[in-house]
C-alpha cells in the first residue's frame, strides 16, 4: 500500500510536469502565430503557421529523417542541461561543451580516421573536460558555474576556430566550402561515419544514421543512474542541498566537478552525434554566435522537467518545429520565426512551477486525502519497466 | 469601555495554507504598562505581532487605535499609528551602517538627495537619553548582537513610535544583558510609551510584566495581572497541562575518556581574532557535557571542526583512542560520532528528498542499503519504516513524504532517529530543541539521557540556560572562543554562568 | 597608440554601460543575466530609428531620438525579466537566458522585415554620433557614459532611492519591514538595466560600422559586461575601471594587424579569447571576498518573512 502511496505521487507529478509542457507549447505557439499574423497576414494560417505545425511532415520521408538527425544531438544537450538541473547547476555552458566535442570529433575522423565509435568518445571526453572546468571554479573558488560557463563558451569557440582554421591553412578546413572537410565526400572517412542501417535509404537524406537510438540509449542510462544508484543519491543530494550532503560525508567538491564533466560529456557526446552523422560541417569563421544546438538545450531540458525520458520527446519536438520553420518559405517569412517559438517557450517554461503548482491544485485538490486505496497506479510501474530496458 | 487602551486586537483571526496561526485572539494593551504575550513555539506569537505591524492581513477581527478603528495594511500604516517593532531575527542591513539603517524608510531628503547630517544629530541625542550606546558609523557586520539589538531600539525611537514591540528579544542576550534591556523597558514605560513583549519565558515576565496574554496552538487563553499569577498558573496556561520543567534522571556513571579534545584553534573565515582558542576538554562515556555560552563565541565553529565540517588550525581530536584531527567526516562517521546538527534546514536534511532517503543519509553507502553502486530501495524502506514507528516520527505519506511538508518537530525526530540509530559511541547534539514546542522538547530531552544511561558520551551544545542547567552533568562555559570555565550543575546558579558567558567572569587555566 | 586608445575608449563605454545597468538590477536584488538580449533589442531598436530618421534632421535630434528610443526598447524588453523574476517568481537565470535567445530571434526577424535585401543586415549612417578631438575619432557614447557613471554613482549613493535599492538587495526583508516597496524597487532596478543595457548595446553597433547583420548579436559582449561588473565589485567607478582594462585585450585585437603585435602572428581569434580568459583569471583571485549583493537572485515572496 505504501507502494501504491508512492507511485500514486510520482504519477501524479509526471502527469502535472507533461500538462505544464503542454500549455508552455500551446502558449509559446499561440505566440508565434500571432507573430506570423503581424508580419504577413495573408499567408499565415496556411503558409505559416500549419507548416511550422507539420515540422518534418511537411516533406516526408525526407523531414522527418532530417527531424530525427537533429533530434540525436539536442536530445544530448537537453540531457546535459538536465543532468546538470538534477544535481543543483546550471549548465548553460552545453554551447562550449558541444564546440570542444565537435572538434574532437572531427579531429579524429579526419585526422586520425578512427572509428566513429572511438571519435564519439573522444568527442564526449573533450566536452567533459569543457564541462569539468567550471565545475572545478565552482567547487574551489566558489564562483557561479553560470558565469564561468559562459566565459568557456566563448573561449572553446574561438580556441576552436583557431584550431581549424589555421589563418586558412588548417589540414581539416576545407578553403572552397569554408567549413572543415566533408566526411560523406571521400571514401576514406567511411569508418568514421556512424552507420544508418538503411535508415537514409527509408528517409530518402543523407544523415539520418542510428544516433537518435544512441541518444534515447543514454538516456536511459542517465535516468538508472540519477534514479537507481548510490552515485545518483549523491549528485543529487548535494544538488539539493550542498551543506547537507557534506554533513552526511560526502565530497560535494568532487561531485560538482563529475556533474559538470558528466554534463559536459554528454553535451560533447551530441556534438559527435552530429558532425559524425554529416548533418553539417564545423564552420571557423563563425566567431560571433555559439552553436544553437547548445542553447536549445535548455528548452529540452526544460520543456522535459529535466527528466532524461522525457528529454526524448522534448528534442523531438523542439527539432520538429525548428525544421518546420525551414520549410516557411523565406519569401513570407524568416525562418527564425520557429527560433522565436522556441524561445517564448523557454521563457514561459521559466515559470513552468507556477504552472504546474496551479495544475497541481486543479487536478488532485483531494488526491492526498482520499489516495490512501484509490488508483493503484499499476501503468507507473509498467512505464519504469519500459524505461530500463 | 472606561479603560484607557492605546491599542486593541478584538477577534483577530489568521488562516494559513493548512492551518489556523491565530483563532479568535483579543489583545487590549493599556497605555504606559508593560504586556506579555506568552505562548510555545508555533503558538501565534509572532503572526499576531505581524498583523499588528501590517505585514499579515488578518481574515477576521478589527484593531482599534484609542478606541477607533484602524486599518494596517503595511509597516508604513503601522508607524504612522506610532507602532514600531524589533524583530526575532533583526531586520538590519549588514553592509550598511547603524546610521544608514536607522534611518531607512524614513530617510531625511532634500528632492530625494539624502541629508544624514539632522538624522545623526537625532540618533546621538536619542541613544543619550536612554543610554542606547551605538556607533552611528559602524557597519552592522562588524557590531556586536547587544549593540544591534539597540540600533533596532533606536530604529523605533527615531520614528517617534509610542508603542513598541519587542519580540523574543532576550534570546540572543547574556542574563546580565538582559537585566540592562530591561531596565530600558522599564525607562520607557515611565515615558509613557507602551511595550508588548512577546517571549516565552516566564521569569521575565515575572520581572517586568504588569499583564500577560497567553496562547496556545493559535487560541485565546486569557489575560491575567502579573501581580495576581505565579509561574507555575502561566506555564500551565501556556502547554495546557503541568510542565515538568525538571528532567528525571539518574546521577550519571562516568566511564572512560570518549572524546579527548587538545588545544584546538581555528580561524574565523571574517575576523582576524580566532574563532576557537585552545579548546581542551573530555568527554566520558556515560556523561553529557555541555558547551554553554551566547551565540557566536565559537561554539558553532568548533562543532565544524571536531565533526570535520571545517579544517582545524591547531590542536588534536581523539575519539575513542584514536586520532581522527585529520579524518573525513565519513571516517568520523564511521568510527562512531553522530551529530545532530544546529541547523537542521541547512545541514541536518535534504528537505526535497523523501524521508527515507533522509533516515539513510547516513548509511545509504554501506552494503546493507546498496549493492554494486544500486541503491537496495526495498531494505531503505523496511528500515525507514522501522525507525518512523519506533521514534514516533509523524508524517502524511511515511516514508514517501517529502519532508520539507514536515512539521519542524518531526524533521528534528527524523534526525535524532537517523543520529542514535546508528549507535554511536559520542553523541554530538547542537541546541537540538531549538525552536520546537514543549512536547517535542521533552522527548528528545528524555533520549539524551537515555543515550547517557546507555553508556553513550553526549556533548551538548545549547544557548537556553534552563537546557543546559536540566540535562547536563557538567557544563563548559565558551566565551570567545575559550573555555573559560567548567561548573557542576548541581551546585552553580544560573547568574554565575552568565558573568562567565559574558566575559566578566574567568577561570584559572585547568579545573 | 591612438588607435589603442580610441578602441579602449569606444569598447571600455559600451561594457561600463552595460555593466552599470547589471548593477543596478542586482542591487535590487535581480540577477539580470539577459544583458546580452537587452543590448541586442537596443541595437536593433536604435539602428532601425536611425534609418528611419530623414536624412535632414539635425544630427544632434537624430542622437537624442534614437538613443531614446533605444533605451525606451530596452526598458519595454526589461519588463519581460522583471515581470518573470518579479511577479511569478521564476528562476532568474532561466528566464534571462531565455530573453537571450528570444532577443536574437526578435532582432532577425525584425530585420529581416525590413531590410531592402530580405537578409538581417541593416544599413545606416553613423555620421551624426562621431567627433573627433585633435585627431582621436570618438562617439557622443564616449561622454554620454561618463555623464551617466557620475550619476550612476550619485543615484546609488546620495539619494533616497538608491539606499532603498540597495536594501532591497541586501536585505529585502529589513527593507519592507520599514514600509519600502520591494517590487517596485526591483522593478526599479530592472528597468533602469533595460535602459543602460539598450544605451550599450547601440554603443556597441553604432560607432565603429554602418551596416550590421543582426544574426550576430552582439557576439558574448553582454556577458562580458557581467564578468566587469563582478571584476568591479558592483561599485561605478571600480566598473569603469574594469571595463577599461577588459576592452584593452578587445581592442588588441583590432589594431593587431597594424602594429609590433604583427610579428607574433597571433590571430584574431587568440585576441578575442584574452577579455574572457583574462575574467576567468581575476575572478577566481576575487570570488573569496566577493561583495555581491546578499539576496541577488532570490525571489523574494512577502510571504516567507
Amino acid at each position: 500500500m505504501k507502494n501504491n502511496k508512492l507511485s500514486h505521487r510520482v504519477l501524479q507529478s509526471s502527469i502535472t510536469s507533461v500538462l505544464a509542457a503542454l500549455l508552455c507549447i500551446v502558449i509559446g505557439m499561440a505566440v508565434g502565430f500571432l507573430v506570423l499574423l503581424a508580419i504577413n497576414p495573408a499567408h499565415a494560417w496556411g503558409d505559416g503557421f500549419v507548416r511550422i505545425l507539420k515540422g518534418g511532415f511537411y516533406d516526408a520521408p525526407y523531414g522527418v529523417g532530417k527531424m530525427l538527425a537533429n533530434a540525436a544531438p539536442l536530445v544530448m544537450t537537453g540531457l546535459s542541461v538536465g543532468f546538470a538541473f538534477k544535481t543543483g547547476l546550471f549548465n548553460i555552458g552545453a554551447a562550449g561543451q558541444y564546440t570542444l566535442g565537435a572538434y574532437g570529433a572531427l579531429y579524429c575522423a579526419i585526422m586520425l580516421k578512427l572509428p566513429w565509435f572511438v571519435c564519439l568518445l573522444v568527442a564526449a571526453i573533450l566536452g567533459g573536460i569543457w564541462g569539468a572546468i567550471p565545475g572545478f571554479f565552482k567547487a574551489y573558488f566558489n564562483i557561479n558555474e553560470v558565469i564561468t560557463s559562459i566565459m568557456f563558451n566563448w573561449i572553446g569557440l574561438y580556441l576552436v576556430n583557431e584550431l581549424v582554421y589555421q589563418n586558412g591553412t588548417g589540414p581539416m578546413y576545407d578553403v572552397r566550402n569554408t567549413r572543415t572537410l566533408n566526411l560523406g565526400k571521400s571514401a576514406d572517412y567511411a569508418q568514421s561515419i556512424i552507420p544508418d542501417f538503411g535508415l537514409n535509404k527509408l528517409f530518402q537524406t543523407n544523415s539520418t544514421t542510428i544516433a537518435i537510438f544512441l541518444a534515447a540509449i543514454v538516456a536511459v542510462l542517465i535516468w538508472v543512474v540519477l534514479n537507481k544508484t548510490t552515485f545518483g543519491y549523491e549528485l543529487k543530494a548535494v544538488g539539493l542541498n550542498k551543506s547537507a550532503a557534506r554533513y552526511a560525508g560526502i565530497n560535494e567538491k568532487k561531485n560538482i566537478i563529475l556533474s559538470m564533466a558528466i554534463a559536459g560529456a554528454l553535451s560533447g557526446f551530441g556534438a559527435g552525434l552530429f558532425y559524425l552523422s554529416n548533418v553539417g560541417q564545423w564552420n571557423p569563421l563563425n566567431s560571433t554566435s555559439l552553436p544553437a544546438m547548445g542553447f536549445n538545450g535548455i528548452s529540452v531540458a526544460l520543456l522535459a522537467s529535466s527528466n532524461p525520458i522525457g528529454t526524448i520527446f522534448s528534442a523531438i519536438f523542439i527539432s520538429h518545429i525548428s525544421v518546420g520553420g525551414t520549410f516557411l518559405s523565406t519569401k513570407y517569412y524568416p525562418t527564425e520565426i520557429a527560433d522565436l517559438i522556441s524561445g517564448i517557450i523557454i521563457y514561459l517554461c521559466a515559470f513552468s512551477m507556477l504552472f504546474r503548482g496551479k495544475i497541481q491544485k486543479m487536478l488532485f485538490k483531494n488526491a492526498d486525502k482520499t489516495n490512501v486505496n484509490a488508483e493503484p497506479a499499476p501503468a507507473e510501474k509498467a512505464n519504469a519497466k519500459k524505461e530500463g530496458k | 469601555m472606561a479603560e484607557d487602551f492605546v491599542i486593541e486586537m478584538l477577534h483577530i483571526t489568521k488562516e494559513f495554507p493548512g492551518i489556523k496561526a491565530n483563532d479568535d485572539i483579543t489583545l487590549q494593551l493599556r497605555k504606559g504598562e508593560v504586556h506579555a504575550l506568552l505562548g510555545e513555539n508555533g503558538a501565534g506569537k509572532s503572526t499576531l505581532m505581524s498583523v499588528l505591524f501590517g505585514l499579515y492581513q488578518p481574515e477576521e477581527g478589527k484593531i482599534l487605535k484609542n478606541g477607533k478603528e484602524v486599518a494596517i495594511r503595511n509597516p508604513n500604516d503601522a508607524n504612522a499609528l506610532g507602532i514600531g517593532m524589533v524583530h526575532q531575527h533583526f531586520k538590519l542591513v549588514e553592509c550598511f551602517s547603524v546610521l544608514d539603517n536607522i534611518i531607512l524608510g524614513v530617510e531625511p531628503n532634500k528632492l530625494g538627495f539624502l541629508q544624514k547630517a539632522e538624522a545623526r544629530k537625532k540618533v546621538m541625542a536619542l541613544s543619550e537619553k536612554y543610554g542606547l550606546r551605538v556607533d552611528p558609523d559602524a557597519l552592522i557586520s562588524d557590531i556586536s548582537v547587544g549593540m544591534q539589538q539597540r540600533v533596532e531600539i533606536l530604529k523605533m525611537l527615531y520614528r517617534d513610535n509610542e508603542i513598541l514591540i519587542f519580540d523574543e528579544p532576550t534570546a540572543v542576550l547574556t542574563p546580565q544583558e538582559i537585566d540592562e534591556l530591561m531596565e530600558i523597558m522599564r525607562g520607557f514605560k515611565k515615558e509613557g510609551k507602551s511595550i508588548l513583549f512577546i517571549t516565552h519565558k516566564l521569569n521575565e515576565i515575572m520581572a517586568v510584566a504588569d499583564r500577560c496574554t497567553v496562547l496556545r496552538k493559535g487560541k485565546y487563553m486569557g489575560t491575567v495581572d502579573i501581580k495576581d499569577t505565579t509561574k507555575e498558573e502561566l506555564s500551565r496556561m501556556m502547554v495546557g497541562r503541568d510542565v515538568q520543567l525538571q528532567v528525571d534522571k539518574k546521577p550519571a556513571k562516568p566511564g572512560k575518556v570518549v572524546l579527548d579534545v587538545e588545544n584546538v584553534t581555528m580561524q574565523s573565515p571574517q575576523h582576524k581574532k580566532d574563532a576557537v582558542r585552545n579548546v581542551s576538554f573530555q568527554v566520558h562515556a556515560g556523561e553529557i557535557v555541555c558547551l554553554a555560552g551566547i551565540e557566536g563565541n565559537g561554539q558553532t565553529e568548533f562543532i565544524y571542526g571536531l565533526t570535520g565540517l571545517e579544517k582545524i588550525n591547531g590542536g588534536k581530536i581523539m575519539l575513542d583512542g584514536k586520532d581522527i584531527t585529520s579524518e573525513s567526516i565519513r571516517q568520523r562517521s564511521k568510527d562512531g560520532m553522530s551529530h545532530i546538527p544546529e541547523d537542521r534546514h541547512k545541514h541536518g536534511l535534504v528537505l526535497d528528498y523523501s524521508l527515507e532517503n533522509n533516515i539513510v543519509l547516513q548509511r545509504y553507502w554501506q552494503p546493507e542499503f546498496q549493492k554494486n553502486g544500486f541503491i537496495r530501495s526495498d531494505k531503505v524502506r523496511e528500515y525507514s519504516d522501522r525507525l518512523i514507528q519506533q521514534y514516533d516520527v509523524r508524517s502524511g505519506q511515511g516514508s514517501s513524504t517529502i519532508v520539507r511538508s514536515m512539521s519542524g518537530g518531526n524533521q528534528q525526530k527524523a534526525i535524532i532517529a537517523r543520529e542514535i540509530d546508528k549507535d554511536p559511541t559520542l553523541l554530538v547534539a547542537v541546541q537540538p530543541t531549538r525552536g520546537l514546542d514543549v512536547g517535542a522538547i521533552e522527548y528528545i530531552h528524555r533520549q539524551i539521557v537515555a543515550e547517557r544511561d546507555k553508556g553513550k558520551a553526549v556533548l551538548l551544545v545549547s544557548l537556553e540556560l534552563d537546557e543546559v542547567m536540566n540535562l547536563s552533568d557538567r557544563i563548559l562555559v565558551m566565551y570567545e572562543g575559550e573555555i573559560v570555565g567548567e561548573f557542576d550543575p548541581k551546585t552553580t546558579t544560573v547568574q554565575e554562568l552568565g558573568l562567565y558567558m559574558a566575559g566578566a567572569r574567568k577561570q584559572g587555566k585547568g579545573e | 597608440m591612438l588607435l589603442l586608445i580610441k578602441y579602449t575608449l569606444l569598447y571600455g563605454i559600451v561594457l561600463m554601460l552595460v555593466a552599470l545597468g547589471g548593477m543596478f538590477s542586482e542591487h535590487s536584488g535581480i540577477i539580470n543575466i539577459a544583458l546580452e538580449g537587452i543590448m541586442v533589442i537596443g541595437g536593433v531598436a536604435g539602428v532601425l530609428t536611425l534609418t528611419m530618421l530623414p536624412s535632414s534632421m539635425s544630427p544632434a535630434l537624430v542622437v537624442l531620438i534614437s538613443i531614446l528610443v533605444a533605451a525606451l526598447a530596452g526598458v519595454v524588453y526589461s519588463l519581460l525579466l522583471a515581470f518573470a523574476s518579479i511577479n511569478l517568481k521564476a528562476d532568474q537565470t532561466i528566464g534571462g537566458t531565455a530573453l537571450n535567445l528570444l532577443a536574437t530571434a526578435i532582432a532577425v526577424v525584425i530585420a529581416k522585415y525590413f531590410s531592402d535585401s530580405g537578409s538581417a543586415k541593416l544599413n545606416y549612417s553613423n555620421k551624426a554620433f562621431l567627433f573627433s578631438i585633435g585627431g582621436l575619432e570618438l562617439s557622443v557614447f564616449v561622454p554620454l557614459g561618463i555623464v551617466l557613471l557620475v550619476i550612476s554613482y550619485i543615484v546609488l549613493y546620495k539619494t533616497r532611492f538608491g539606499l532603498r535599492l540597495r536594501a532591497c538587495g541586501e536585505h529585502p526583508q529589513a527593507a519592507d519591514s520599514v514600509g519600502i516597496n520591494v517590487y517596485k524597487m526591483r522593478y526599479a532596478g530592472v528597468l533602469i538595466s533595460g535602459a543602460l543595457g539598450a544605451i550599450g548595446g547601440m554603443a556597441y553597433i553604432v560607432p565603429p560600422v554602418q551596416t550590421w547583420n543582426f544574426e550576430v548579436g552582439v557576439a558574448g559582449a553582454g556577458f562580458l559586461a557581467m564578468a566587469v561588473m563582478i571584476f568591479g565589485q558592483w561599485k561605478p567607478f571600480n566598473i569603469c575601471a574594469a571595463a577599461m582594462f577588459f576592452a584593452v585585450f578587445k581592442s588588441l585585437a583590432n589594431i593587431a594587424d597594424s602594429t609590433f603585435l604583427a610579428q607574433f602572428h597571433w590571430s584574431s581569434n587568440i585576441y578575442n579569447m584574452m577579455p574572457f580568459i583574462a575574467s576567468m583569471i581575476i575572478l577566481a583571485f576575487t570570488s573569496k571576498n566577493s561583495m555581491a549583493p546578499k539576496a541577488e537572485g532570490i525571489p523574494y515572496d512577502k510571504g516567507s518573512r
